[in-house]
């Protein structure tokens, strides 16, 4: 009954069981080698350095800083609650900062004021200054016995002329958030509660793997012990996001995959009414364990959605065993090894064309799917080995008889289909399967957006706006990036970038945008001031009329044209330039420089990028549209790899069934994969990026189908048992994927069950007569 | 650096029309708080390390209670000024303009207003209170309390009778503003020009 080789193979296979469970160990010998970085999914649309390195600095803040509003109608209480978390936050040890308040440091920001005064002066200014000389002073005496015109940091009389006074009261105006002068809280006004904003800086970022579950954690505490005393937070954060993913990846991996798993349980203690037949799930474990080993072998790392989508696999890795399983209806008595025998042919084109399917996926140009071709590849290789090598000899001497109802349910299912073909030839059902195709993709849309990629659950992004609407802080992913020769190039191209961005601004479209050009002016433009103070003694006797000394002044002066020229580097030196520090690059790879500038509150990107089209050195960074972009171009050349998996099948499958066979065989899964199309446009959801891989996947499992059908070992009613068993499993593992809340993965799951659905219905038309064209060609 | 304390000083000054505590500081708000008009002239004077004479300037101010303050400057130059609920105004040709609300500005303003109001607790936090004297000869010291004020000013000397006599502003950097009031009457309603300022 038992070859030799039989013999030999289960000791074989625990070694190299062994071996892996080895190197899993090695692996993981750190903690889980787990990733939640989305960015790390999502294709390189390889922009160059400059611009990758531009991108990093708009994104790092995202991922590692959290915004908080603590709010109440009483502006201290809601001060003392910020500084209470703040300080709590501060000896939490996730935070490399938290800031509550603003302790200016005064001298430095004076400092920065006098050394300033000729780079930092508004273009209003600096025109009265050049033009109206007059004017200018006359403005300064007012000011000196102005009591009312806010204050100046710098004492009169190291600023006789005012220019730091101007300087500070030029600066722009970030949102709608206010200083307290008293705690030194920045505060805003809204909704009538005073919001005190509350700024912390984590240690790592959105994608270690635990912060983000002990920054939320953090965060659940202090809105807790807030709410008690009757205030209230609010919360902004990439890592917020990154928390809810992990969490919500958790959740979703143990419903898949506990309910697949407790689902194709019960279907095999059901179908074969023994305890022992449960080990069939061995191959389910093993193929597991190959894909986390291989995945984290070749990437270096696992990601967690490879592990949601991955999960499925289960249902997949069970169809090995039950292939020869299923055989127990029909050879009497069962025995493992000969039943083994008799479909290892099936079972290994069923793994080579499956392989094809998931591995056509690693040709995208996503990266996320790399990670899961390799993980089901190599996890199908596993449970393929683990359900020939092993599991015979485990269920050796079983005595499997298994329930006989689920025969005549397959019975009934052959004969109702015999009954239909009676009354409606296949090519009147063809044509109204094609009738129904055509009408269900005439109304498919497209929808690509990576905002699928990722379950954004409304408190948080309600949460957000909510912020950004009180605070006025609304950072948006799209950046200008702005390259030139040398300083005075690039602040000259964000001056004229800043024109146009003013405009947008007065007309509501845009909220804001900062620039470097605001913080320090072009070399020439800080000659000219040098020049225009120099005619100042003609026209400053109305500050000598008041009383301030002449040798005071021609001090001043003398020291004002001793000021050196200020480059970007100086400029960012002080307090001021904080907000603006980000945005300078400095010299790039080929001898010029570059800087950014940021953008807030903005409704319309096609707008933006109009602004740049005809100014030389700047160019409008969106990496959000240019993905989606890629999204869309990849779903074409899915397309194209689909068919090309399929042409790979066909020549798999020449060998065993012949040419019009494999091309048969072949038909019925493009036909199932079709038919989903249209059901997807019938249900009105969005064909997406994901619906076609989903698509691309349920090729390559239904050819399992059409084999199985087409072999029709044991009879037809055996066929049909076996594939509707498989499909089954599989549909119980893919199936449960549409119930997740990642847009994505859910959609995912959706085409793969429909595909399921129609392979199965259309296996049996695999038939067992050779035909010398197929099917489709037949009926036309 | 000296206009904001300043002006909140000189609020805090004119319209102490609400602290809240005992004659302390109860009393001292309630007597400054009785008047609904105060009509009065002030001097005000800037001394700055580096100058041996004082930058003076003179004019004329009106503070209604619910309405705010008007401050008239006359010499050496003509200038006037409002502040309200709305925010500080200085009038020009076209009539009164609404200065921008920078944060320094609009933060001053605040404090300003809070001590019009009546509202002890905005200037309890931000500063020590210290009152010495009776109600016929009062002096309120307020030291600030926070780190950033301290780096800005020293202290703010408030000294009254019935209503208040000036306002003293010491800056850290040693500089220094005084501001007198003088000939301050509470008798006298609001006049028509005066309530069309305020009203517009």
């Amino acid at each position: 009954m038992t070859l030799p080789s039989e013999r030999m193979l289960p000791r074989l296979f625990l070694i190299l069981l062994l071996a892996v469970l080895a190197l899993a160990g090695w692996q993981w010998r750190d903690g889980a080698p787990l990733s939640a970085n989305l960015m790390e999914l999502v294709p390189g649309t390889t922009p160059d350095a400059l611009e990758l390195r531009a991108e990093q600095r708009m994104q790092e803040p995202l991922n590692r800083e959290m915004l908080v509003l603590v709010g109440h109608t009483d502006r201290q209480h809601a001060v003392a609650m910020a500084q209470k978390i703040g300080e709590q936050w501060q000896a939490s040890g996730l935070f490399e900062k938290v800031q509550w308040n603003l302790q200016a440091d005064l001298p430095a920001l004076r400092t920065q004021l006098l050394q300033g005064r000729l780079a930092m002066l508004a273009d209003a200014d600096r025109q009265q200054l050049i033009e109206h000389p007059d004017a200018f002073i006359q403005q300064r005496v007012q000011a000196l016995f102005d009591p009312f015109t806010g204050f100046s940091l710098v004492p009169s009389q190291d600023d006789w002329l005012g220019l730091t006074g101007r300087i500070q009261n030029s600066q722009p105006q970030h949102g709608a958030v206010q200083l307290d002068i008293g705690s030194g809280a920045l505060i805003a006004e809204a909704d009538g509660k005073s919001w005190v904003l509350l700024r912390a800086r984590t240690t790592g970022n959105a994608f270690d793997m635990n912060l983000p579950l002990q920054v939320a954690e953090l965060l659940k505490h202090s809105r807790e012990e807030a709410a008690r005393s009757d205030v209230q937070l609010l919360a902004a954060s990439g890592l917020l996001y990154a928390a809810n993913g992990q969490q919500q990846a958790t959740r979703e991996m143990t419903w898949v995959g506990g309910g697949a798993t407790l689902g194709i349980l019960l279907l095999l203690l059901l179908a074969f009414r023994r305890l022992r037949v449960l080990l069939a799930f061995v191959p389910v474990l093993v193929g597991m364990l190959f894909g986390m080993v291989a995945c984290v072998a070749l990437f270096g790392h696992m990601h967690v959605m490879t592990l949601v989508l991955g999960s499925s696999l289960i249902g997949v890795a069970v169809d090995y065993p039950l292939h020869y399983l299923s055989k127990s209806w029909s050879l009497k008595p069962w025995h493992s090894w000969p039943a083994l025998r008799l479909t290892l042919p099936g079972l290994t084109l069923s793994l080579i064309t499956s392989c094809i399917g998931y591995l056509a996926l690693a040709w995208t140009p996503f990266p996320a799917l790399t990670q899961i071709a390799a993980f089901s590849a190599a996890g199908l290789v596993g449970a393929y080995l683990s359900a020939v090598c092993l599991l015979p000899a485990l269920l050796k001497g079983a005595d499997l008889r298994p329930a006989q109802w689920p025969l005549r349910v397959a019975e009934f299912l052959v004969n109702l289909r015999e009954a239909m073909l009676q009354r409606a030839r296949t090519p009147v059902l063809l044509a109204l399967l094609i009738a129904f195709c055509v009408g269900g993709l005439l109304q498919l849309s497209t929808k690509n957006d990576i905002r699928q990629w990722v379950g954004m659950p409304q408190h948080l992004t309600d949460e957000a706006q909510a912020i950004a609407r009180i605070t006025g802080y609304q950072p948006t992913s799209q950046f200008f990036l702005i390259r030139a020769a040398n300083q005075q190039e690039l602040l000259e191209r964000q001056s004229a970038l800043s024109d146009r961005l003013e405009q947008l601004v007065n007309l509501d479209k845009l909220q804001g945008f900062l620039s470097l050009n605001q913080l320090v002016n072009q070399p020439s433009e800080q000659k000219q001031v040098r020049e225009a103070l120099s005619k100042l003694p003609q026209f400053w006797q109305p500050l000598l009329d008041v009383g301030v000394p002449a040798e005071a002044l021609h001090a001043e002066l003398a020291k004002l044209q001793a000021l050196p020229i200020e480059d970007i580097d100086a400029a960012l030196v002080g307090p001021l330039a904080e907000p603006y520090r980000p945005l300078w690059l400095g010299p790039t790879a080929d001898g010029g420089v570059a800087a950014m500038v940021s953008l807030q509150g903005l409704n319309n990107p096609s707008l933006l990028r109009v602004q740049a089209l005809d100014l030389p050195g700047v160019e409008l960074v969106d990496r959000l549209g240019e993905l989606n972009n890629v999204f869309a171009q990849t779903q074409i050349s899915a397309a194209e790899l689909k068919l090309a998996s399929c042409a790979l099948i066909v020549l798999v499958l020449i060998l065993p069934f012949g040419l019009s066979g494999a091309l048969r065989i072949v038909a019925l899964p493009l036909l199932a994969a079709l038919c989903s199309l249209a059901s997807l446009g019938w249900l009105g959801q969005p064909l997406t990026l994901f619906s076609l891989f989903g698509l691309l996947l349920v090729t390559a499992i239904s050819v399992d189908y059409a084999i199985l059908m087409r072999e029709q070992v044991g009879g037809a009613a055996v066929s049909l048992l076996g594939t509707l068993l498989a499909a089954l499993t599989t549909w119980l593992s893919f199936g449960l994927l549409a119930v997740s809340s990642t847009p994505a993965v859910s959609n995912f799951g959706l085409s793969v069950s429909l595909g399921l659905a129609f392979s199965f219905i259309l296996a049996p038309w695999a038939g067992r007569h050779v035909h010398a064209v197929p099917v489709a060609e037949q009926t036309a | 650096m000296n206009t904001v304390f300043k002006c909140l000083g000189a609020l805090a000054l004119l319209g102490l029309a609400s602290m809240a505590h005992a004659f302390d500081l109860q009393q001292l708000s309630d007597q400054l708080a009785k008047p609904e008009v105060i009509h009065g002239h002030f001097v005000q004077e800037k001394h700055l390390r580096a100058l041996p004479q004082p930058l003076t300037s003179k004019g004329t101010f009106v503070l209604a209670k619910n309405h705010g303050l008007l401050w008239l400057l006359k010499t050496p130059l003509q200038q006037d000024y409002r502040i309200n609920a709305k925010g500080i105004a200085r009038r020009d040709a076209n009539g009164w303009q609404l200065l921008p609300g920078k944060s320094a500005g609009a933060e001053q303003n605040r404090l300003f207003l809070a001590v019009l109001q009546g509202d002890s607790s905005g200037l309890q936090r931000d500063f020590e209170l210290a009152l010495s004297g009776d109600a016929q000869k009062w002096k309120l010291t307020l030291t600030p309390r926070s780190m950033l004020l301290k780096q800005v000013f020293n202290q703010i000397n408030i000294d009254g009778g019935e209503l208040v006599n000036s306002i003293e502003l010491l800056e850290t950097q040693g500089d220094s503003t005084v501001m007198r009031m003088q000939d301050t009457t509470s008798a006298q309603p609001l006049s028509d020009a005066e309530q069309h300022d305020f009203a517009e």
